[in-house]
């Protein structure tokens, strides 16, 4: 899609250029493995030319604010050394996750690892076949005994016949930074490489392949990287299996026939999956479970099978502590089932839950875009009129012109605008897959009508009713009234010998309990988010053990000080205000 | 050899069926229908069994689901619906589809849920349909159009038009009047709490229409069971007036369920806000 790049661009350096561009956006950035999209999109990705790697290194990818290392590390790299061959460059970037990796091991501290992750966004639009073949040939020598997996890697990048066991050139050592080095090049000469490097390098792998399209190679190559990561078990892995099954997941559904239909390839992974959920379960993996989790979620609603992700969620406890990305993933596609098992309250609030999570940055926009979408739907259903300020946000306001129209149709209860935008935008609406939902939205337009008539005439023909909404008969009407009587929807009595529907007085609202149970839901909902900002806090481990040896060494400092003072040694004075911190 | 059998039962089922009214004959095919289906190792399609036995115990089971159907035996139904569901999703390729056969017995499906009123797995099966390819327009599928229809009239409230659809020679296949009675009954107690909230009295002429009912004698038998008052040929809802007098001694002890409820969310609050701070 060489006609696009322009367009991406700002996307990149997380600009953002006006309303029109959304759409774009939406499937540029679903690539990016943030975000989770239902509709079964073609998803594409521009691969940048490397001459721009020094450009693109600036832009900051990683969608939560952590201060982490590497990105600075990249970004200063970058800046400092503009004229180095790209290439090397980003060889040097993907051996500094190495280093990031073995820490991980060492420490067992799933931070690096997912930092090491949150690097590919700024690595995959500069790898090519050639810089990932150098990095798996200068990681392996060729008598270590994981050669059989450097072979794999080569294969699926392309380069069979690369040699393993190459010494870095010469350049390298120049360029290298001091401290990878020095933690790179010994260990890769003393010990065996650890997994986790593997997997790393596969994952590259797995992205490269996505984005070049081959699909079929990438399917191959990740599922004997699925049966690797499953014979594997060591928990520093965790974060990282998790994105191999994704990917996974992701080539399967490239591949023909398209979900849709039910010969897809995604039919084929899921016993992989349940099987990984399994064992994830089992080794209290949250990662891979809330990722596998989302993936089976997505591939039962590619394929309609309702009942089925409805038995999944209903049999599977989704990880309280799993990745943001994931939570939120997991309530728009739950709100989902909701929504079409009509349990609307519930659709409701994961949904807004799913929105709220999303990430705020430009890089998940296509994710709040179809979460948002889908909320509005199940806010209608509810026969609540959406907020006018969501269709304001100059990220959404062209994607969601369709459902804008939508709205007004069903706020003023006109049938006869409803059923036009229905027929206007019916394929949009089908492949944002909400058209189902919307075709539910009649008895609501219907409703809403009623109730403007009720609010606005205290009496009113049941012909005129029948007229304005556009109803086939007076029975029709006077049935329809009727329900809407019966169903709260509005205060009225019907007079059938007259054909009138008579409008009661309404009452004070704030006489009722409705202010009350308002308040007390905004209060629960902060609280809950004190609960939640308290429970994500985080400590560096084993901190309290530290603390506890900080103590013992003080007993003892003071048990040798008191035998001082009694053995006179000491005079007041010295003792300071030790004692005082005591 | 058994596939010859089976041939000559499913050609006996397709016969007799239309007239049929005797269950057991059909019963009895039909179980030696599944028999010689076990022997043949085709109760379920798996990819070694070839296309003219995939197609057989197709058609064994949708005679079977059309019999249970007829039989009123929604049990039974539902298993010959599923043990469907798994040769509908065979590729075409594999085993070419029926659109005809498939649509009517997944239509009665759909009917079948909704006077169960299990909505949630009449909109799941829907979403199902819509996302499957066999049929380009669903609305205007003769036998799937129908239970949607009914299902959109039925939650909008024009109890009229369905009671139209459900008239003799509306319905798309006799199979389909088999839930008529159902629906009927069911209409007519919706109809019936919704004119208790919507009218203060109704005249025992107009309430025949209203509730689709014959004659006056049926009005009087009908109102009999619900508790309603006949008076002067108007019949006057009880819960109106029984309504407003219960309304005085719900609002008393609305108000103080109102009050508790405050008190325990403020001490509540105090609670959390004591552990904050």
């Amino acid at each position: 899609m060489p006609g696009k790049t322009p367009d991406k661009e700002p996307v990149e350096n997380g600009g953002y250029r006006g309303g029109k561009d959304i759409d774009m956006k939406d499937k540029d950035l679903k690539p990016k493995g943030k975000k989770s999209v239902k509709d079964g999109d073609d998803e594409m990705t521009v691969v940048v030319p490397p001459s721009k790697a020094s450009k693109q290194a600036t832009a900051p990818p990683p969608n939560d604010g952590d201060g982490d290392v590497v990105m600075d590390d990249v970004e200063k790299t970058a800046e400092g050394e503009v004229k180095v061959d790209p290439v090397v460059q980003a060889i040097n970037d993907i051996k500094s996750n190495f280093a990031l990796l073995d820490r991980a091991v060492a420490l067992f501290d799933a931070r690096f690892t997912l930092r090491a992750l949150r690097s590919i966004s700024s690595i995959r639009k500069r790898v090519t076949p050639e810089i990932l073949a150098q990095v798996i040939s200068e990681t392996y020598t060729s008598s270590s005994t994981n050669s059989h997996i450097a072979k794999q890697l080569l294969l699926a990048v392309g380069r069979p016949s690369f040699p393993l066991g190459r010494q870095p050139g010469p350049e390298m050592e120049i360029d290298v930074e001091p401290k990878s080095s020095s933690k790179n090049t010994p260990k890769k000469e003393s010990k065996e490489v650890i997994p986790e490097i593997d997997i790393f390098l596969g994952i590259l792998s797995q992205v490269f392949l996505y984005d070049t399209k081959q699909f079929q190679l990438g399917f191959e190559f990740s599922q004997f990287l699925a049966d690797r990561v499953q014979s594997l078990n060591r928990r520093t892995l965790d974060s990282l299996s998790a994105k191999v099954y994704f990917y996974y997941s992701l080539f399967s559904e490239q591949m023909a026939p398209l979900p849709p239909s039910p010969q897809s390839l995604i039919m084929s992974i899921r016993p992989t999956l349940l099987a990984a959920l399994r064992t994830a379960v089992l080794r209290k993996d949250v990662d891979t479970q809330a990722s596998v989790i989302v993936l089976l979620l997505r591939s039962y609603l590619l394929t309609s099978h309702i009942a089925q992700a409805d038995l999944l969620v209903s049999h599977t406890q989704f990880p309280e502590n799993a990745a943001n990305n994931q939570v939120a993933r997991f309530l728009y596609y739950l709100g989902r089932t909701r929504a079409i098992q009509l349990r609307y309250t519930e659709a409701h609030e994961h949904l807004t839950a799913a929105t709220r999570k999303a990430p705020s940055s430009a890089c998940a926009l296509g994710f709040s875009q179809t979460a948002t979408k889908l909320l509005l739907v199940v806010e209608l259903l509810m026969g609540d009129i959406p907020d006018r300020a969501t269709f304001r946000q100059p990220a959404m306001e062209s994607t969601l012109h369709p459902y804008f129209l939508l709205v007004q149709a069903v706020r003023v209860g006109n049938l006869e605008d409803f059923e036009t935008t229905i027929a206007e935008y019916a394929d949009t609406f089908r492949r944002d897959g909400t058209y189902t939902l919307i075709l539910r939205l009649r008895q609501n337009v219907i409703k809403t009508g009623i109730r403007m008539m009720s609010l606005s005439y205290s009496r009113i023909s049941l012909r005129d009713i029948c007229i304005r909404l556009h109803l086939g008969s007076e029975e029709s009407a006077e049935y329809i009234v009727a329900k809407a009587i019966r169903d709260g929807v509005i205060e009225a009595t019907l007079d059938r010998e007259r054909g009138f529907m008579k409008s009661k007085e309404v009452g004070d609202v704030y006489a009722t309990r409705e202010p009350g149970e308002a308040f007390h839901d905004r209060i629960r909902a902060c609280l809950a988010l004190h609960d939640e900002s308290v429970k994500a806090m985080r400590f560096p481990m084993n901190q309290h053990r530290l603390e506890l040896k900080n103590a013992q060494e003080a007993r003892e400092r003071e048990r040798e000080m008191a035998k001082e003072i009694q053995e006179g040694d000491l005079d007041e004075d010295d003792l300071g205000g030790d004692f005082e911190g005591m | 050899m058994a596939e010859r059998q089976l041939t000559q039962i499913v050609g006996q089922l397709k016969s007799q069926s239309p007239s049929s009214q005797s269950y057991a004959g059909a019963a009895s095919l039909l179980s030696k229908a599944k028999l010689l289906l076990l022997q043949l190792n085709a109760l379920t399609p798996s990819p070694s069994t070839p296309q003219s036995l995939l197609t057989l115990a197709r058609e064994t089971y949708e005679q079977g689901a059309l019999a249970s159907i007829r039989a009123k035996n929604p049990d039974a139904f539902t298993r010959y619906v599923s043990q469907l569901s798994a040769f509908y999703e065979l590729p075409a390729s594999v085993l070419p589809p029926n659109p005809a056969e498939q649509s009517k017995v997944t239509g009665l499906y759909l009917l079948l849920l909704l006077t169960q009123g299990k909505y949630a797995e009449f909109h799941s099966e829907l979403e199902g349909l819509a996302a499957r390819a066999t049929w380009s327009d669903i609305e205007g599928d003769r036998y799937l159009g129908y239970p949607i229809r009914l299902e959109r009239w039925l939650m909008e409230g024009s109890y009229d038009r369905v009671w139209r659809a459900m008239k003799q020679g509306e319905t798309p296949c006799e199979e389909y009047g088999v839930f008529s009675e159902i629906l009927r009954s069911q209409i007519r107690n919706e109809i019936a709490s919704s004119s208790e909230r919507a009218y203060p009295s109704l005249p025992l002429s107009s309430t025949k229409s209203l509730l689709f009912l014959d004659s006056e004698g049926a009005v009087v038998e009908f109102a009999r069971n619900r508790n309603w008052t006949i008076k002067d040929g108007q019949i006057i809802f009880p819960t109106a007036g029984a309504a407003g007098e219960a309304a005085g001694e719900e609002g008393g002890e609305q108000e103080q369920e109102v009050s508790q409820m405050v008190i325990e969310n403020a001490l509540g609050y105090a609670r959390q806000l004591e552990t904050i701070v």
